[in-house]
Order: C-alpha cells, then structure tokens, then sequence
C-alpha cells in the first residue's frame, strides 16, 4: 500500500509546515502520482500571494523537479543516450524520459469535482469550478450543481480489501462449482446431460479447466471414441489412471493438446506411443517427469508422420531427443520448444535439417550460459527460413541484429507472423535494416516487438512502412523510446485489429483518438501504464481499450 | 444522479422470448449484469432495465434466477446454507450459462466513485 503510505507521509509532513500564513498545496503529490517519483517536498506558498500564484507555484516545482532529475543524469535525454549509460536496472514506475513529453505538450490535470484525470489540450485553458481554483474536466464543465461534492467520500471507504473479504466468507458455491458438481456426480450416466454439441463440449471443457475441476472422474465427459482432436487446458488433477484412459477411449485421436500435464509419466507417453496409432499433432506443456528415453520411442513410433511438435516447460527433454524428433519426422511442419531449461546452440543444427517447416518457435533458451547465439540462429534460418510463415524468437536474449539482417531478410521471404518479444539486443538500427526495402516479403500480418526496449522510432516506422497493408496485429509493448510522432504514423494500418501500447510513455488521449477515427478495423488497444491515458478519452463502438488506469486505480486526492 | 430514477426491478428476456421480471439487487449479483447495468455509457441496457440473452434458453434463465435469489438470501446467514439442486440434464447449459454470467469481478471492480 505505498499509495496510501505516500499520501500519509505527505499529510504529516504539511501538518509540520502548519504555519498560519502558509497555505500548503498538494501540488507535488498530484504531479509526481504519474511517475511515483518521490522527489516531492511539501510546496508551500505565502497566503498573501493568494491562488492566483498557483501556476507560478507549480511552474517551478516542476522545474525543481526537473532539476533534481538532471543531477542524476545529466545527459541530453533527447539523444537517447541516457538510456545507454543506465546499466543497472532502474525499475519502471521511477524510469522516465524528459523527452517523453516535449514542449508545449498537452497536460494532464485532475478535475476537481469527479477527480478523474483529464487532459488539457496545447494552448487551451479548461473550465474552472465555482470558487475558481479547481480546473474541471469536459465531463464536470458540462454539468450544473456541485452539491454532491462531499458525497462521493463516503463510498470510498469501501475499500478493494473489503470488498475480497465479503467474497471470501460468503459461504454460497457459485453456481458454476454446484454444476460442475453436479456433472462430478452423475458423470456415470452420461446420457443424462442431453445432446450437447462439440463445440459446446469444447467450451465446457474450457470452464471446467478455469474452474480448476478438471479430475479422473470429469475427463469422462470428454472421452468420446468418435473425436480425432482431443484439448484438456488444465490436467493437474488427473491422475495417471486417467491419463491413461485418453488412450483407452478415444484410440483416434490425431491431435492431442494437454497443458499443465505434470503428472504425464514415462508410461503413459509409452502407453500413447502402443494405442494412438494416427497420432500426428502433439503440444505438451509442463510434462517434467517425462525422460527422453519415452520421447524417443514415441518418435520412432509414430514420428513418420508427424506434423506438428509442440514443448514447453520440460527439464528433461535433451539434445538427443531433438536429433530424434528431426530424425524421424520429416513431415514436421510445425515445431515448437519453449522454456526448455537446456536449449542450447547445439540444437539448432538438427532443426536445420526440418527443410518442410512453416512455423518454428525457439523460446527461451536455457537462463544460464549463452543459450541460443546469433551465429547458428543465422544458419538455421538461412536452411529452413523460405519456408517459414511463422517466426518465434521470443526471450532469445543473446540474439543480435545480425539475425534480422543476415538471416531473417534474404530467407524468410514468406513470413506472416514475427515474433521477437523480449530480444532486447536488437537495435534500432537493425529493425529499420530489416524492414527498409523488404521488397521479397509481401508484408508481416503480427509483428510483436514488445520489450525489444532498444528500439526507436525508426524501426516502427520503417515496420510501418512495409506492412502498414497487411498488419492485423501489433504489439509495442514497453518501447518507452518511442515518441508520438511514430505513434500517430500507426494510424496508417488500416488493417489493425489489435494493438498494445502498454507502457510507451509518450501514448496519450490525442493519439488513441487518432486511432479511433481512423482505424476503423481497431478492435482491441491495450493501455497498461500509458498514464497519458484518462478516462475521458473517447471511444467507438467495437473497440476495446483494456488497462486504462482511471478504470481500475482510485487516484488519492484531498481537497483543500 | 441518474440512478436516481431507476427501477427496483430488471427484466431479463431469454432467448425464446420469455421475461423473467427480478429484483434489481439479485441480478447485480452477476459480473456481467451488473457491468452492464451500472456502465457509464449510455447503453439502452442502463437506460431500460432490459437484458436480451440470446444464449440463454427460458429454463436454463430460470434456474439461474432461481440461484442468484438464493445466493441473496443466504449471502450472509449464519443458518446452514440448504442444498441448491440443478437437474442433471440441464447442468451443463447452466455451467456455460453460469460461466458467461458470472465473470469474477473482483479484478475488474470499478472502485473509482
């Protein structure tokens, strides 16, 4: 609660200053709450001066803070530079650009009735309450009385830890847990449930996982020796008999989905191997007790006519399994590994030989040692990448740009899907190589760059101009470089469907209201963090804006 | 205020047509109920105390009714809590039914006033 813990250091530390002539203003609490800087100190004006010294007030507490900021680095931030010099980690909610906001910028204020944030456009002065000192938002200044200005106060108290401790102790089941009971003790007469479609069934499959309720008696409900595809999100709870059932009643299966399958045993992948005959699409996530010895075997089996591999979270699985995988199943077209504790460079030279892949995903490597490395990233990319539509390097955090220009813009001339999150040593410099020009690629429909946090304007807007057609998604996530000139050029994707903006600081009401005119196919605008963002921005039908802080933060604000 | 004028009863209409007339309180036991009863824009929603679920068949509606009745009556009873029953041919409508109602709130609590 460090919210409420800084609101209170500052209420003591005006009551000290209470002097009769000094009238303290909770400015710097109200300017630093974006930032939670705490560089605040208690502003006190003299009375005689009165309100109208304000502005001059806050005027130089901003410059004051400004100040103190350049102390800490005194670079010129509009270079870029300071981000470099900052080795250590400097945590998010204190980092910040000066640059970020330039001159004659609009100004975020806090209106003084409904204390929503709102923005005060360049140039323009917003309406004033009754008294005169409070500014007002679009919302307030519309409206008549403010007599219930004290009313909202009491409602506050109602506070978001209440509010979990009434949920605990009502003692009534949802209704969803008395269902799944329900299912849970009739599951031996399935027949009661009625017709119930399978798109229906996926669905249901779907809320049992969420509600955590999927065990050996509720797997039955979805053993059916009719379907081919079978998807459980959440096996956690199913023991190795059930497990084994999925073999037992559903011998058709070609495709099989088990997230959260930590129970999965080397016998039951053994079992799967004898009875699933038509096996040709495995994802597996999390099964660690899983040696590669039952990998092995599977592949041998049934590899021939494998499709698709998909493997995430295991300790297990080594570089001998992944020479079996590549040695088996030539008809691979779609491999995935992610999270696998000991992904190395080594691995990369079996996968070279899966020419027929379409979609690849490496994601985080091993954390110790080096993990994957440009130079055989480049080789294996410049083997199987004419062939791949999807790309998925996310969190390979030693790849250079090298593997952008060298490897990913002579090959991988058929790319749809980019993925590069969390590849934080790729520059600017590369990105903007990569897409300036592309003439072989028709055009990138996702392209995720989040924490990518080296790159700047240049590479979005070069991003932009060679996909501006066909990008449907687009993730910006935490590219706090980037200013609003770039983002008012994301208005050219016309094609946009979903965008997060999360955490690129420069992102404020002037921006999303271009997108909201102009990208009609915007479905979806993700706004963590982005604190220029208030609640009065406008929005149209069909679009989602997800994560504005005013939705979900009660901003402290004491009157005086 | 403008909730000042609003009724003490909903209407939720089913997907076949029927109106289940309810206290305004019981359905605001719902996430998405009261999401869209208590949102700020000016959905017909808001301005009407009517839901149109076309997902939801009358009887599945019903039992729903029926259980957010009996959820506010024992919300906070001391008593023993009686066995709510869900007839088993209808429980897996209602589980979906449930599940679209019933979205955990608590994450997406407004808190702002």
């Amino acid at each position: 609660m460090s919210v409420d813990g800084e609101d209170e250091s500052m209420v003591s530390a005006e009551e000290d200053s209470s002097e009769d002539d000094l009238i303290p203003i909770a400015v710097p609490v109200r300017t630093t709450r974006a930032t939670r800087s705490r560089t605040s100190a208690a502003v006190t004006v003299d009375k005689s001066e009165g309100f109208s010294s304000k502005a001059d007030a806050k005027a130089s507490a901003a410059s004051s803070k400004k100040n103190a900021r350049k102390k800490v680095d005194s670079s010129d931030d509009s270079n870029g530079e300071d981000f470099q010099d900052i080795t250590g980690y400097v945590s998010r909610s204190k980092f910040s650009h000066k640059g970020r906001l330039p001159q004659g910028a609009n100004k975020i204020e806090f209106c003084s009735r409904c204390r929503a944030r709102f923005t005060v456009k360049a140039g323009t002065t917003p309406a004033t309450d009754n008294s005169g000192i409070g500014l007002l938002c679009a919302a307030c200044s519309g409206g008549s009385s403010d007599a219930s200005a004290a009313a909202p106060k009491a409602i506050k108290k109602s506070s978001r830890r209440k509010i979990q401790k009434a949920e605990v102790e009502c003692q009534v089941p949802s209704l969803q847990d008395l269902c799944i009971q329900k299912i849970a003790g009739c599951i031996e007469d399935v027949e009661a449930f009625g017709d119930i479609s399978d798109i229906s069934m996926a669905k249901i499959c779907k809320i049992i996982c969420r509600n955590r309720s999927l065990n050996t008696d509720t797997i039955q409900l979805f053993l059916d020796p009719r379907h081919t595809e079978l998807s459980l999100y959440d096996c956690t709870d199913i023991e190795a008999p059930g497990l084994l059932n999925i073999a037992q009643f559903c011998p058709k299966i070609r495709s099989l989905n088990l997230i959260r399958c930590g129970r999965i045993l080397d016998e039951t992948i053994n079992y799967y191997t004898e009875h699933l005959t038509e096996l040709c699409s495995l994802n597996l996530s999390g099964p660690f007790m899983v040696t590669d010895a039952a990998f092995i075997k599977l592949f041998e089996k049934v590899g021939e006519q494998f499709r698709q591999f998909c493997l995430e979270h295991s300790y297990r699985f080594t570089f001998k399994a992944v020479t079996a995988v590549c040695q088996s199943c030539p008809q691979l077209s779609r491999l995935e590994l992610g999270k696998c504790t000991l992904m190395d460079d080594e691995w990369l030279a079996p996968i070279s030989n899966l020419t027929g892949l379409t979609s690849l995903g490496l994601s985080y490597p091993k954390d110790a040692g080096k993990g994957l490395t440009t130079e055989p990233m480049v080789k294996l990319l410049l083997a199987v990448g004419s062939g791949l539509g999807s790309l998925d390097l996310e969190g390979c955090v030693a790849l250079e740009d090298a593997v952008l220009t060298e490897a990913i813009r002579p090959s991988c001339v058929r790319l749809e899907r980019l993925n590069i999150s969390g590849c934080e040593e790729f520059t600017t410099e590369g990105v903007a190589a990569l897409f300036t020009d592309w003439k072989v690629n028709r055009g990138l429909s996702v392209l995720n760059l989040r924490k990518c946090i080296m790159l700047g304007d240049d590479a979005l807007n070069a991003a932009i101009a060679h996909s501006h057609e066909t990008l449907d998604e687009l993730d910006i996530n935490s590219l706090e470089e980037l200013t609003k000139d770039a983002l008012v050029s994301l208005s050219r994707c016309e094609n946009l469907t979903k965008l997060d903006v999360s955490w690129v600081r420069a992102m404020d009401d002037e921006v999303l209201e271009r997108f909201v005119q102009s990208n009609l196919k915007l479905e979806q605008v993700v706004v963590w963090g982005n604190h220029r963002i208030t609640e009065c921005c406008p929005t149209r039908k069909g679009l989602r804006v997800v994560g504005r802080e005013g939705d979900y933060v009660t901003l402290p604000f004491r009157r005086f | 205020m403008a909730q000042a004028t609003e009724s003490e009863y909903v209407t939720l209409e089913s997907s076949d047509g029927f109106q289940f007339v309810i206290h305004r309180e019981a359905a605001m036991l719902s996430g998405t109920v009261k999401n869209m009863l208590s949102s700020s824009g000016q959905f017909t929603e808001t301005t009407e105390g009517i839901i149109h679920f076309r997902d939801i068949k009358a009887v599945i509606l019903e039992k729903v009714c029926q259980y957010w009745y009996y959820k506010a009556r024992y919300l906070n009873s001391v008593t023993e809590i009686p066995h709510f029953d869900i007839e088993p041919e209808y429980a897996l409508e209602t589980l979906m039914a449930a599940d679209f109602l019933d979205i955990f709130i608590l994450v997406h609590e407004k808190l702002r006033v």
